[in-house]
């Protein structure tokens, strides 16, 4: 990046950010009991400060800024590791619900939701398990979809779809011989952010971090990458490594979302997308910048699925299948135009 | 930093081997041209290198250590490689893409210094793209885009550059400029090994040529030792006349046909074509894709046609540049025109030296048998009147005349019918 470039990428660095933070606000003072602004604000401060928290202000802290902060953190995993699936796949359609991956995570969520457990377990258990699920289909997707050392944007969809189908067959089987957990298990594979805790904010977070760490170090590869493996293998990429390591890394946080909010789709795909018709394709700037939307659309997502049929609520990865589901369709017709990614 | 990149009785392949037991050093300062048919596994030389194909038995160093020692990144900063197209779809700046070149030069957790930012500058200065920076690369020309790679190549500031026919999808300006810049490149010191399916380019702008074939490199050495009749014919399957470029003073190579064509086992008849001067040449190719064997009077070595008949493989009688044939040439040329069954003559300009050879049809007496192709008007007579008087002798005793080559088949076709 030239000194220009950089001085635009911490404008729009900075401009997201102060986009999530109102965003954030909104969502924690809008719902079935409104509350003001100054209350958000106010339940903060007074945390720090130590000080007894007014009924509304401990509804924010208790109920609305952890669920919005986990929205947040939801959205950037997902947004994020959309766009590492979609560099290394070199695919503008990669994202974790079309791949699969979501689904491998919620199998694996699913059959730790099943073995029930408390405490400590209950919180690690499913996130665990989900990583092992996620892992395990992006590879198998991925060794599906390559014929010869070449993967096929079809066939990639294809695998991704069909894998998806058989693990969501088994999710299902899952919730057959335990009955008893079904209705928690469904309510949360239709995706939802209800009954978030700090507590799931705080593994999302660590996972997060731990997560993107390393994909940050690599943004230089990723680009490298878009000319191809072999032309970034004689430029000094070491592609099979990057590969390792990204998919790993997506995969991490793919299970760290679904673990919490269940299936959420195009989240992945769109946000991504949106970024690089607007950033270009270059990752140092990319990546940080889909951290930040996918945050940004996932607060507002659930801040309609509140509001929108209040005191019902929607889950809110009907929200996001709504307003993604034509998004995906317009970027499949304009990929097979032969578009840039 | 001089670097040889050397292969040592190397077997390299994918599944199997494609090219068995290659021996080849590229030495610093110097371009080695790879030339040979497809699929010879060309390619598969230039990837032992680059990553991709496979070493079976052998070795292949850069700089004295084995290339499978090196990290990627490590060899990064020694060779670059330009291959014949890069994927462009995707919306770079031009001077992002080059900077990609130093991704082998710059830490981790660092950014381009400005030791990158000047090789960057000094490649696109080379490649002339400095005016391209600021443009998309999804949309530039396959043109700009190559010039664009070769300076993301350079910007790695290689020590061994390979190609891998880098040039075939330029036009003919793109293509000398990148050559050059390579050219000047190697005579600074730069060792580049570059496959080429252009014979005169490769001859043009390489030190030394090997010929890869049948998975193996039979022939090595300079482009004029390299590039001869033989190799053509024999690795090539090609009938060509090998000439000198006359602005460059490189080995020159004009195919003809395909060697096949004339070893067709029966033959539509015995044709002696008289011509000089380039006259003839295509006469030549095109009676001898027609199925005719072919053989030609009295030709000097350094006469077109004489070139031509040599490469064709035909039958002519040697004579000295610019002097007169002697009465043992008409002879042998009258010998000739009796034993075949047709001759064809064309219109050329006739001399003393050449003259002998419209004498010997004339005094062969076959006449009725002989085609006379196009005019010989007073422009072509250098004889004082006698090259007219013979001709015009052999269409009054019988010859038919005609306007071209496709109007002679026709007529050969009914000479030979009767």
């Amino acid at each position: 990046m030239g000194r220009t470039g950089t001085r635009r990428a911490a404008f729009v660095l900075l401009l997201l950010a102060a986009v999530l933070v109102v965003a954030c606000i909104a969502g924690a003072a809008f719902g079935a009991v409104p509350v003001s602004p100054a209350d958000v604000t106010g339940a903060i401060g007074a945390t720090i400060r130590g000080v007894e928290l007014t009924p509304a202000q401990a509804l924010v802290m208790d109920l609305r800024l952890p669920r919005v902060a986990l929205a947040a953190l939801v959205g950037a995993c997902l947004a994020s590791a959309g766009v590492l699936y979609q560099a290394l796949f070199r695919n503008a359609l990669a994202d974790p619900y079309i791949l699969g991956v979501s689904s491998g995570a919620g199998l694996g969520a699913a059959l730790a939701f099943a073995a029930g457990g408390a405490g400590a377990a209950a919180l690690l258990a499913p996130p665990l398990a989900a990583f092992v699920g996620a892992l395990a289909t992006i590879l198998l997707v991925a060794s599906l979809a390559t014929r010869r050392g070449v993967m096929e944007t079809l066939s990639l969809l294809l695998a991704g779809v069909a894998v998806s189908y058989t693990l969501a067959a088994l999710t299902s089987f899952v919730l057959v011989v335990r009955r008893e957990q079904m209705s928690r298990i469904v309510f949360w594979m239709m995706g939802g952010l209800q009954g978030a805790t700090w507590a799931q904010v705080g593994m999302v977070g660590v996972m997060l971090l731990a997560g993107l760490a390393i994909p940050f170090l690599y943004a230089r590869e990723l680009n490298i990458m878009l000319l191809g493996d072999e032309r970034a293998g004689e430029l000094g990429v070491d592609v099979e490594r990057v590969k390792r390591v990204i998919l790993a890394a997506a995969s991490l946080v793919v299970s760290a979302a679904v673990s919490v909010s269940g299936l959420i789709g195009f989240v992945g795909l769109m946000t991504p997308h949106a970024a690089r018709l607007v950033l270009g394709p270059d990752h140092r700037l990319l990546l940080p910048a889909s951290v930040l939307s996918g945050a940004i659309v996932m607060v507002l997502a659930d801040l309609f699925a509140r509001v929108v049929l209040a005191p019902v609520e929607l889950p809110v990865g009907i929200v996001t299948a709504l307003a993604g589901g034509p998004v995906f369709v317009w970027l499949l017709v304009r990929q097979q135009r032969g578009a840039s990614l | 930093m001089s670097v040889s990149l050397r292969y040592t009785g190397a077997s390299l392949g994918y599944d199997a081997p494609v090219v068995s037991d290659v021996s080849l050093e590229v030495r610093p300062g110097e371009v080695l041209g790879l030339i040979g048919p497809n699929g010879a596994g060309k390619t598969t030389l230039v990837r032992a290198v680059s990553g991709g194909a496979r070493l079976f038995s052998g070795a292949v160093t850069v700089g004295d250590r084995p290339v499978g020692d090196y990290s990627r990144i490590e060899l990064a900063r020694l060779v670059a490689v330009l291959p014949q197209t890069t994927p462009s779809t995707f919306a770079f700046t031009a001077l992002q893409f080059v900077e990609m070149g130093r991704h082998a030069h710059v830490s981790r957790f660092g950014d381009l210094r400005a030791a990158d930012h000047a090789a960057v500058g000094h490649a696109m200065e080379l490649t002339g793209t400095m005016g391209l920076s600021g443009r998309r690369v999804d949309e530039l020309s396959g043109g700009d885009l190559q010039r664009l790679t070769l300076a993301q190549a350079l910007a790695q500031e290689p020590s061994v550059l390979l190609l891998d026919e880098p040039t075939s999808h330029l036009d003919l300006n793109h293509r000398l400029q990148v050559l050059d810049v390579v050219r000047t490149l190697a005579d600074g010191g730069l060792a580049v090994l570059a496959v080429f399916h252009d014979l005169d380019m490769a001859a043009r702008y390489s030190d030394r040529l090997a010929v890869v074939s049948d998975g193996g490199l039979p022939v090595q050495g300079t482009p004029a030792e390299v590039l001869t009749r033989e190799t053509l014919h024999d690795l090539f399957g090609v009938a060509a006349v090998i000439g000198t470029d006359p602005v460059t003073g490189s080995v020159q190579v004009l195919p003809i046909m395909r060697s096949q064509v004339r070893e067709r086992a029966v033959t539509r008849g015995r044709v002696l074509v008289i011509s000089g001067s380039g006259s003839g040449a295509a006469m030549m190719r095109r009676l001898t894709l027609e199925g005719f064997e072919v053989s030609c009077g009295a030709l000097s070595t350094l006469d077109t046609d004489g070139a031509v008949a040599s490469a064709l493989g035909l039958e002519l009688r040697e004579i000295e540049p610019f002097v007169a044939m002697t009465a043992d040439d008409t002879t042998a040329v009258t010998a000739k025109a009796v034993s075949v069954d047709a001759v064809v003559i064309l219109a050329t300009p006739f001399g003393p030296d050449n003259l002998g050879n419209l004498r010997a049809i004339v005094g062969a007496g076959v006449a009725d048998r002989t085609v006379l192709v196009g005019a010989l008007t007073p422009e072509l007579d250098f004889s004082r009147g006698e090259a007219a008087e013979l001709w015009n002798s052999l269409v009054l005793t019988g010859a038919r005349e005609c306007a071209d080559a496709r109007d002679t088949v026709r007529v050969l076709e009914e000479v030979l019918g009767r």
